[in-house]
């Protein structure tokens, strides 16, 4: 396809497009002085200068809570409503590579054993506009992890900023051509103008990702006393798992009166104690570090063997957001040294 | 100082007073500080003290963590403000005072968050309890370490939270109730804020209780509107507004305004402020036929 031209002024064009016909527009935008991808109705609304937002973009395909049945207690018994997804289609503008990167991997999860409808119809109508990273921080670390800040996956459109705020503008999936196509007021013909440098976070020294997935793998580090080391400061709030792009665990729950009432889909961490407590009162996972063991396996090991080597991508934001500031890359480089001794 | 904290811990932890020396360490890049649990004499010398030094360490003196329990006794290296929280369990008899050993550290102020930190520790950066605090020299230690701190704090409490709070009782119940949905809306119920809390030790939340479930656990309104009020409710006469739970809320719900009001309140109430004295009990868990009644209207 030829190259193509979004410019920045015209960028309002294409929200008020996609509003108008039903659609919903999310982008980047400061809320509670946070950078948040959330939704907008105009340009003015959009932070442009920005690094990873708060959250990341799986709460547009795997809410936070939804009710997934109503039910209501009658004179013959009970009765039983089902809840359908009609999605809205959800335009994503400015999401950065790693959590592009993430929806394959949440798809994993939801279309595994069973085709959970709730995620494929959400992230099936949506349109995922990636902006390639042209700042990191401390805490980025995709490309330790095999993600790159100008990395196309997960994207239907993949967008580099120019030197004048304008974006290049690659379709990179047939929906992706699609909505190009559906919009082609909005795009114009590519000016080759200067493309602004594209981040390009150091590889942390010292992680061995295959290193590391080789001594998860093996048993008898299960119970290895790094772990308690490690991971012996955890709190055990759920900041990490509910702001990681991949982690998509959740719970039901009935909620309402004795008469009626909905079952809903919340999300749920693996760093709560209440996560592993059995009805008997035992817990496998009773203490802080073997939650925090179980996070650290399921990103490099569970995952990647059973799914997807994209269990982790590198985003950082379970290193910002960390009361105790437990840093996962820290992990990594001790559990790649620990291997070098197996 | 660091030199006074880390000869005090390896001398602790060679005679076997304590097991296990809780305090600050940097992390790799020596950018933030983060909790350290020493256990050998010699890794003494990672104990560091600075303006990062935001924790309040004491969550981990609590039942919440069984596995650093086990280590055997504790040293902690804790500020004026973190020592309130232990002052607080020791009243509320979860720990006995001869159980840990206090490093008090005295303290210059600290900043609201580690992010915010650009090589200099500037009143803009620090959080309103270091503006108004009263206890930069530890009043319940064992030992206490640094150079002594020269600082009164003003008569008239000052400070952004103070601000807000007069904004907001001056405020219609209606803009009242908007401003704080406003603000719960954004709860993602990760609990960071219970998590971080020395005084949320129940081994099982009331949250966590589903038979009947007191607090819906969904992230929607009046889940969220829940957690929060049963949280503040339940910290009443106990917080000490040591700021954690907001420096821990990744959505930036302004918690310190909600601990401050029920610290006026029950100071005004109950003529207590909780954190000071380890042997008298927080008003709202004990009863006393002395209490005032002058709320019953």
């Amino acid at each position: 396809m030829e190259k193509t031209l979004l410019k920045r002024e015209d960028l309002q064009k294409l929200i008020d497009g996609v509003r108008e016909k039903g659609g919903r527009f999310v982008a980047p935008k400061t809320l509670a002085r946070q950078v948040v991808y959330a939704e907008v109705d105009s340009t003015e609304q959009i932070v442009w200068d920005y690094i990873v937002p708060r959250n990341s973009i799986k709460e547009f395909f795997f809410p936070q809570t939804e009710p997934i049945l109503k039910f209501r207690l009658m004179k013959e018994g009970v009765e039983v409503e089902d809840v359908r997804v009609e999605p809205q289609r959800t335009v994503l503008f400015g999401v950065r590579p790693c959590d592009a990167a993430s929806c394959g991997s949440v798809r994993k999860i939801f279309t595994w054993d069973f085709i959970d409808e709730f995620y494929t119809k959400r992230e099936d109508s949506a349109v995922i506009m990636t902006v390639a990273c042209t700042s990191s921080d401390d805490e980025c670390f995709c490309t330790t992890v095999g993600v790159s800040p100008e990395g196309k996956e997960g994207a239907d459109i993949f967008l580099k900023e120019t030197v004048d705020g304008d974006y290049l503008v690659e379709a990179t999936t047939d929906k992706g051509k699609a909505f190009v196509e559906e919009f082609k007021e909005v795009f114009t013909e590519w000016n080759d103008a200067e493309l602004k440098e594209t981040a390009n976070p150091e590889p942390i020294e010292g992680v061995d990702i295959e290193k590391i997935v080789e001594f998860l793998k093996d048993r008898s580090h299960y119970d290895s006393e790094i772990w308690a080391e490690l991971a012996r400061k955890c709190v055990g709030c759920g900041a990490c798992t509910f702001t990681c792009p991949t982690c998509r665990c959740f719970d039901m729950v009935d909620e309402g009166t004795y008469i009626e009432g909905e079952r809903r889909k919340n999300w749920d961490a693996c760093q709560f104690d209440s996560f592993t407590l059995h009805a008997s009162g035992h817990n496998p996972r009773d203490t802080q570090y073997k939650r925090w063991r179980n996070r650290f396996m399921c990103k490099f090991n569970f995952y990647p063997v059973k799914f997807t080597t994209k269990g982790c991508v590198g985003c950082g934001r379970c290193i910002r957001v960390c009361p105790v500031r437990l840093d996962i890359t820290e992990v990594m480089i001790e559990v790649s040294e620990a291997a070098k001794d197996v | 100082m660091e030199k006074e904290l880390r000869e005090k811990a390896r001398e602790l932890l060679e005679s076997g007073e304590v097991s296990v020396v809780i305090g600050y360490g940097w992390n790799r890049r020596k950018t933030r500080t983060t909790p350290v649990f020493i256990r050998k004499p010699e890794e003494a010398e990672r104990l560091i003290f600075n303006p990062l030094c935001v924790n309040n360490l004491s969550v981990y003196l609590t039942r919440k963590y069984p596995d650093i329990q086990k280590l055997g006794r504790p040293a902690i290296v804790a500020k004026g403000c973190d020592i309130k929280n232990i002052a607080v369990l020791i009243a509320e008899g979860q720990l006995k005072r001869e159980d840990v050993y206090i490093i008090g550290v005295r303290c210059n102020g600290v900043v609201y968050r580690q992010e915010l930190w650009k090589g200099e520790l500037k009143p803009e950066i620090m959080p309103v309890k270091c503006h108004n605090c009263d206890l930069r020299e530890p009043h319940i230690a064992d030992t206490v370490v640094g150079e002594p701190v020269e600082f009164t704090p003003p008569e008239e409490p000052v400070g952004m939270v103070f601000d807000k709070i007069r904004e907001i009782d001056a405020m219609s119940p209606d803009e009242r109730w908007q401003f704080w949905m406003d603000h719960f809306s954004r709860c993602i119920k990760c609990y960071a804020c219970r998590q971080v809390c020395s005084l949320c030790y129940c081994e099982r939340c009331i949250t966590e209780k589903n038979m009947p479930q007191w607090i819906e656990t969904s992230a929607h309104p009046r889940g969220n509107l829940a957690w929060n009020l049963i949280r503040a409710m339940h910290l009443a006469g106990r917080c000490t507004f040591c700021g954690e739970c907001e420096r821990a809320c990744p959505v930036n719900i302004p918690l310190n305004i909600i601990n401050q009001k029920l610290v006026l309140v029950v100071k005004d109430a109950f003529e207590y402020r909780s954190g000071y004295d380890p042997n008298t009990h927080p008003p709202l868990i004990v009863y006393d036929t002395e209490d005032k009644e002058d709320f019953i209207k």
